[in-house]
């Protein structure tokens, strides 16, 4: 028998729980029980108690940092009720962003962990950049071979990961990540070297021509980038929400084992899957080309693979979760940006808020799984 | 040593236990018994520290203990034997165990010791496992000794063992049941939580049955016979007799011709196995587990294919190299052994687990759009057409549902369409006494409309009770075949026989 007494007292023996009975009641430990069952409505409130808690967590950072509450909410309403202008740019932020979060979770939904999406969204706009360089097709149906060319990119740059993944098991993460880094350095080189703008001589392509850009809506300053991001919400929360094909791919997720058992086309799915996200990737670059930079740059990509992965994953890989959160991004975005300007606030601090957001949502989960018990 | 007085727990609403009482002293072996849902398994999670009661009082040598997690039981001495084993399948039994237990001391040293431990313990249980060897690639009998291990090593001095037999082929239960024995003779209190009546009969000393969170009985096995225990626990007479078919197809419905399959691991599975299943029968196919059943059920299920031989489905023809999906199509479905791996997808709703199959037939909508509303109506149809209970909410998990009502489920789902072939592997494992008796009635009913039913079983009585004929599995062969009635000591010859 080995020494009892010893572990006892050792506090490490028990995950840093005294076991010392007499002390126990003094302890405001709480014990932890599976919840058998957690309803929507648990679901909305615990969301909502995240946010809370996030909300207050963000104003005592703000105000050690110098920004007084009351300041902080005149700026939030600010933002919100002072005019179609900012709230047109909220949303101009917003679109890109929302597509950003469908691709990632389209495959997030057929457990591929895409966190390719930025290699996509360069190959993306490398492909719809060359119809608009080189002029492909009639004018009229310029912006409509940009958008297939773009989806073509993007699928091209997803599937050899998703290849290797279905047929040899190599772990994908591994494998569009590594994608990320070859693209950007194609990238490169056709900005430096033969699409290099011939005006400015600037590493970016040349300014797309009037017919390879997206409209303007004719409000504010927003083009169709927005209606772009608003259209592929509506059919991919059809596909995943209504269609037999989006229905079958939950169980693609959640047992490929017993989907297999029951008949579901696992690999087709999959494929499916992970088509989509790839050429929604690749939509991605062509709706940021094409709808706000109006040509190529060298970094209009970055970040969008940590945001759409944040965006999937907070807004559960529901397509309109996605869109609310993307919205919910956007502002932050805006808030830390007229932040930054008027109260000297550093770039690190407005992450730290995002983050503070993120964790307690993540955080909520574990109290959708898990019931405590306070009592002794 | 373990005493329970009046505990009481729920969970949202449910009453799982109500004031139930129990105990075990030093050297006995107590059986404890009920249904699914009785509320065995809440009580020994009680005991073993994952849950915590409502109310009532937990005593260890006469002293009250609160335990915040399995941590604190353990370290009062008790240790549990979970059904689905906790055994970390790419660590060596060794780290296994160290996860579990761990000497206060430096990595090497106490890997030492453990080792020094380990190995004496089970010489004196006469255990042979090779300790450096990877859990997962154990036998499900040899995992169970690791995890029997891991809690004598800790310092058990009561061990729980939630069904422990249901996984374990007959001469691997009688070594289980002799180990038990020895380990009670040796002053440790066991409690045996289980659903086989012959067990509690046969090695334990003291029976307590439960039904629906109250303990109703505690019985001595000398006072009580098979019947009237099987009364005590479903609380009326369950009398299960065979009954066979009568109205046997001319031609085979499915037929089997030398096939060939290998195992995981690239061995032979099943070595030029044939048999053929006939209309309205129920073919039996009785084996000592890990003889190429689960080879047989994969290839019926089309999810493994075969190397030689064919297979022919009556009206479809040659299916050999089909998969699963196409042969669903063809009417074969089937009651996977492992509901949790091939039966149902623990994460998905009621709702769903249900109405897939029927999607897939394309009865539930078009491919632009499920309809939820046709599937609600018959998901609740079907749920008190198949008496699946625990279902408080169609969109719940059908991991919360118990294995009882799980397997109910999956037999709903399965007999939905119309029936041809219907495999069955092992569908009443882990059921009690009526949900096993509910189960057997649906075979015979589909048996009885026409289906041809393929029963695998390593449960010879069940093999008995149910078929109308036996084909005998031996190293991946069919060794013997038999028309029911056949003599039981026949069956178990070809069984083991070495030919």
């Amino acid at each position: 028998m080995p020494d009892k007494k010893l572990e006892k007292t050792d506090p490490l023996f028990s995950n840093g729980l005294n076991l010392n009975p007499e002390k126990r009641e003094f302890q405001f430990v709480p014990r932890l029980e599976v919840r058998q069952n957690s309803p929507e409505w648990l679901r909305l409130v615990i969301y909502a108690l995240s946010l809370l808690v996030g909300c207050v967590s963000a104003i005592i950072v703000m105000s050690w940092a110098g920004v007084k509450p009351d300041d902080l909410i005149q700026e939030i309403s600010a933002l919100l009720f002072s005019g179609t202008r900012t709230i047109a740019s909220i949303l101009a932020q917003t679109a890109p962003l929302v597509i950003a979060g469908l691709a990632t979770a389209a495959a997030f939904r057929a457990n591929f962990w895409n966190v390719g999406l930025e290699g996509q969204m360069i190959l993306g706009t490398i492909f719809a950049s060359f119809i608009a360089i080189y002029d492909v097709g009639p004018d009229s149906i310029r912006l409509l071979l940009m958008a297939l060319a773009a989806m073509l990119g993007g699928i091209i740059w997803i599937a050899p990961a998703g290849f290797l993944k279905l047929k040899l098991g190599i772990n994908e993460v591994i494998t569009t990540l590594l994608l990320n880094y070859v693209a950007f350095n194609l990238l490169l080189h056709l900005l430096f070297g033969p699409w290099k703008d011939p005006v400015s001589g600037f590493p970016h392509s040349a300014q797309f021509d009037q017919v390879e850009r997206l409209p303007h809506l004719g409000w504010e300053n927003l083009t169709y980038t927005l209606p772009l991001a608003l259209l592929l919400v509506l059919v991919t929360w059809w596909f995943f929400t209504f269609s037999r094909a989006g229905y079958l791919i939950n169980f693609v997720k959640s047992n490929p084992n017993m989907a297999k058992a029951v008949g579901v086309p696992v690999l087709g799915l999959s494929i499916t899957a992970i088509i989509m996200s790839g050429a929604i990737g690749g939509l991605t670059g062509f709706a940021i080309a094409s709808g706000i930079e109006f040509r190529m740059t060298r970094d209009f990509f970055s970040g969008f693979l940590f945001s759409g992965v944040l965006i999937a994953f907070l807004g559960r890989n529901h397509p309109i979760g996605v869109a609310v959160v993307a919205l919910f991004m956007a502002m932050l975005v805006l808030l830390g940006q007229s932040l930054q300007v008027f109260y000297q606030v550093p770039f690190a601090l407005i992450q730290l808020i995002q983050a503070i957001f993120i964790i307690c949502v993540a955080a909520s989960e574990f109290f959708l799984t898990y019931r405590m018990h306070w009592r002794k | 040593m373990l005493e329970i007085n009046s505990v009481s727990k729920s969970f949202g609403g449910f009453q799982a236990l109500d004031h139930t009482n129990f105990s075990v002293n030093n050297g006995e072996i107590h059986a404890l018994l009920g249904e699914n849902g009785a509320g065995k398994s809440t009580l020994m999670n009680i005991v073993c520290g994952l849950y915590s009661p409502d109310s009532g009082s937990v005593k260890v040598n006469q002293k009250p203990v609160t335990f915040k997690g399995p941590q604190d039981a353990a370290t009062e001495g008790i240790g549990m034997v979970h059904q689905h084993f906790k055994l970390v399948a790419s660590f060596s039994v060794i780290e296994n165990i160290m996860l579990f237990f761990n000497p206060k001391k430096s990595f090497g040293k106490s890997k030492d010791f453990v080792i020094n431990k380990a190995k004496s313990l089970a010489n004196d249980l006469g255990f042979a496992i090779n300790l450096e060897i990877r859990a997962g690639d154990l036998s499900i009998a040899d995992q169970q000794k690791v995890e029997i291990l891991k809690v004598l090593i800790a310092g058990a001095k009561v061990i729980i063992l939630d069904e422990p037999t249901a996984v374990l082929s007959e001469d691997e239960s009688d070594n289980l049941m002799t180990l038990i024995k020895k380990l009670a003779d040796a002053g440790t209190a066991i409690v045996l939580v289980t659903h086989k009546i012959r067990e509690a009969l046969d090695h334990c000393d003291r029976i307590t049955v439960m039904r629906a969170g109250k303990k109703v009985h505690e019985v001595l096995p000398k006072d009580v016979d098979e019947t009237s225990l099987t009364k005590l626990i479903v609380g009326e007479e369950i009398i299960s007799t065979t009954e066979y078919s009568t109205n046997i197809s001319e031609t085979p419905l499915i037929q089997f011709k030398d096939i060939s399959v290998s195992d995981d691991r690239g061995r032979s599975g099943l070595s030029k196995i044939s048999f053929d299943v006939f209309g309205g029968e129920i073919y039996g196919i009785a084996g000592v587990g890990g003889n190429g059943q689960s080879e047989l059920a994969d290839l019926i299920m089309g999810l493994k294919n075969p190397f030689e031989g064919k297979i022919t489905i009556t009206d479809v023809g040659n299916v050999t190299l089909d998969n699963a999906r196409k042969r669903r199509k063809d009417g074969v479905y089937s009651i996977p052994v492992d509901r949790y791996l091939h039966g149902l997808a623990g994460k998905q709703s009621v709702l769903d687990n249900y109405s897939i199959a029927a999607v897939i037939r394309g009865e539930l909508g078009s491919w632009f759009n499920f309809n939820k509303k046709l599937a609600k109506s018959k998901v609740n149809e079907a749920l008190i057409d198949f008496d699946v209970q625990g279902v408080n909410n169609i969109n719940q998990r059908a991991s919360l549902l118990s294995g009882g009502n799980a397997q109910k489920l999956v037999i709903a789902r399965e007999f939905s369409g119309k029936l041809k072939i219907i495999l069955a592997h092992s569908p009443s494992r882990g059921l009690d006494v009526r949900a096993g008796a509910a189960v057997h009635a649906r075979l015979r009913k589909a048996r009885n409309s026409g289906a041809a039913v393929i029963l695998i079983s390593e449960d010879l009585d069940e093999i008995l009770l149910m078929s109308d004929r036996i084909g005998v599995i031996n190293r991946g062969e069919i060794a013997a075949e038999f028309v029911a009635p056949a003599s039981r000591s026949a069956i178990g010859q070809a069984m083991v026989s070495n030919a």
